[in-house]
């Protein structure tokens, strides 16, 4: 399988004043198209810091990232933006979606920046991939958690991204909407999507193919699961 | 859906901030868009008025200022005469169509119940000649004769705030000679309509003033023969000479000063109003950081958050300049009186003068507005770096 994220030696240090607090050391890390991969470990382990390095949100302080065979450090800000945009779909622990629109609204967004045609039926039909096709024109104020979240997986998964990254997705969820999302993330998984979920969660966690453990910033170890 | 509809749509989340907003822009807008239509108007007015006087020169008393000439047309008393030589003098130079004496003099009108006395301008006339001045001049009643003595025409407006009619007597001056009110004069749209009309030896005779004018209104026959009779009557030893051209330029000058005070004011209130904008926005976009980091995060670029936070400033200054416009035209007659107030000197009909220009300027003045205020926070909602903005928002 091909590679679609391979980081080698990749480091990410944030300065406070004088100190330099290493986010992440020297990590070597790889995807290849299809998998599903976990990312657990403590509090400040560096879990988010590695997404949103991976996800170009952060640029690296060292070390090399391919994101489908392109080399990241030395991009402008105009190209990550496009390299994010159709390769790409974040989950974010606090599903960020717009208050102001429904649920289909949201899931449109991403085709308002990509310029691309939002035709109605394709809209509808992440709609009900991701189990909400009653409830498109509720906004968010009127969806539980779980539903928020499908929501945001459903806004991720509209411009066809290469690779799913989520970080905590279910960090703000009860146990059984959790296990719902997750049976979700599965489901894509089995339909080719490769998936990144960063999780405070075991049992979650080891429903992915892979979970790798992270600690003061370096990968400690990997399991297959 | 588009950047605009997803503009519109973030400002119904805040609504009563974006109105208090919008009502701010309205509220400069308006008095922008009042000032503007009141100096296209009042220049029309005043042009108007001027040429209503169906006067091409004025002569007055020599040491009389320019200021004090401006006022005689709208029925300022001064305390400076000239006489019946000088009228004389004036007649016998060629290419004067027609040299009329006119003499202004002031009586209090007590109220009978509210016992308040209100000053009334009196103008002593030459019936024949001021028919010959003012042709349009029509009347309710009839006008009186040169021989006839105790009788008196009324302006439009004064018969109906003082509920005057044809056929009622008036107690007039020092003596309280009885007066009647022979003819009220139809509307003339300009200051006749607030003055009482007499014959000229009457109100020198019963105000003391015998022999005595306040000013010769001199007709021209031939406009371009202004210059020249003007020269001639400057030659009179009592005589200074004002032409309407000079009473336009004197009268603009001194209202230039007037309005440039206001303006001022003006451009203060929208210098404050302008930052109150770029507050609010700023505010808004501070608040909305975690926002835009999502919204960059799912491919958002720069130039389309600044885009949206610019769209969304211009719909908030392109919808108060409407609403101000409209609230000034409602409120045209309010904002008139209270500007003629702040003149030294305003003609008497209406000020403001509206016109599709005007309309267009001031929604271009808010859509520039706009961007100007919206410039800054959208160049900084574009520059948030995507992970900060995340992160900033969970702090």
């Amino acid at each position: 399988m091909r590679n679609v994220i391979e980081a080698k030696n990749l480091s990410k240090v944030y300065r406070r004043g004088r100190e330099e607090i290493y986010a992440i050391k020297e990590v070597d890390f790889s995807v290849s198209e299809g998998e599903f991969i976990s990312i657990v470990g403590p509090s400040g382990s560096g879990k988010t810091a590695l997404l949103n390095v991976l996800g170009c949100l952060d640029p690296p302080s060292g070390g090399s990232l391919r994101l489908n065979d392109i080399e990241i450090s030395g991009l402008r800000e105009r190209d990550l933006v496009k390299l994010r945009r159709d390769n790409i779909g974040f989950v974010f622990q606090q599903f960020h979606l717009m208050p102001a629109l429904t649920a289909l609204e949201n899931i449109e967004l991403p085709l308002l920046f990509s310029h691309r045609d939002g035709n109605k039926s394709r809209i509808d039909s992440i709609l009900k991939r991701v189990g909400l096709g009653d409830r498109g024109n509720h906004l968010p104020g009127q969806l539980s958690g779980g539903e928020m979240q499908r929501v945001a997986i459903g806004r991720a998964l509209i411009n066809d991204p290469m690779i799913i990254l989520a970080d905590e997705p279910t960090g703000n969820l009860d146990s059984e909407t959790s296990q719902i999302i997750f049976e979700l993330f599965s489901d894509l998984n089995r339909q080719g999507m490769t998936l990144i979920v960063v999780t405070h969660d075991l049992d979650m966690a080891r429903k992915a193919h892979k979970m790798y453990k992270l600690k003061d910033g370096r990968i400690v170890g990997c399991v297959q699961t | 859906m588009n950047l605009f509809t997803l503009a519109a749509k973030n400002l119904t989340r805040r609504r009563g901030r974006t109105g208090l907003t919008i009502l701010g822009v309205a509220i400069a807008v308006s008095v922008l868009f009042s000032l503007l239509s009141l100096n296209s108007g009042y220049e029309k007015e005043l042009n108007n008025e001027v040429n209503s006087m169906g006067v091409h020169i004025l002569a007055v008393p020599k040491g009389c200022p320019y200021e004090a000439a401006s006022l005689i047309i709208h029925g300022g008393v001064i305390p400076k005469y000239l006489s019946a030589s000088d009228l004389d003098n004036v007649t016998s130079i060629p290419d004067i169509e027609l040299a009329t004496p006119m003499l202004m003099h002031q009586f209090l009108k007590k109220d009978e119940k509210t016992g308040k006395s209100t000053p009334h301008i009196i103008y002593g006339i030459k019936m024949e000649d001021m028919l010959r001045l003012k042709p349009w001049w029509e009347v309710e009643g009839r006008f009186f004769m040169e021989n006839e003595t105790n009788v008196m025409l009324a302006g439009r407006d004064l018969a109906e705030k003082e509920n005057l009619s044809v056929g009622q007597v008036l107690p007039v001056g020092p003596n309280k000679e009885q007066f009647t009110i022979v003819g009220i004069l139809d509307r003339t749209g300009d200051q006749d309509d607030q003055f009482h009309f007499f014959p000229l030896v009457i109100v020198q005779r019963v105000f003391g003033k015998e022999g005595r004018i306040t000013t010769i209104a001199v007709k021209v026959r031939d406009v371009s023969r202004i210059s020249a009779v003007s020269e001639e009557m400057e030659k009179i030893p009592d005589i200074q000479v004002v032409t309407m051209t000079q009473i336009m330029g004197t009268i603009m000058n001194l209202a230039g000063s007037a309005k440039s005070l206001l303006l001022t004011v003006i451009i203060i209130a929208l210098i404050i109003s302008a930052f109150g904008i770029i507050n609010t926005l700023l505010m808004s976009v501070n608040e909305r950081t975690r926002e835009f980091g999502m919204m960059k995060a799912i491919g958002a670029s720069g130039s389309d958050i600044s885009a949206m936070v610019l769209m969304e400033t211009v719909f908030i200054t392109i919808s108060g300049g409407i609403i101000g416009m409209f609230a000034a035209l409602m409120g045209s007659s309010l904002i008139e009186s209270f500007v003629k107030g702040m003149l030294p000197y305003s003609p008497s009909g209406s000020l403001i003068s509206f016109s599709p220009e005007l309309v267009a300027f001031s929604l271009a003045f808010s859509v520039i507005l706009g961007l100007v205020c919206g410039i800054y926070p959208a160049f900084l909602s574009s520059r948030l770096s995507p992970m900060e903005a995340i992160r900033s928002g969970l702090e």
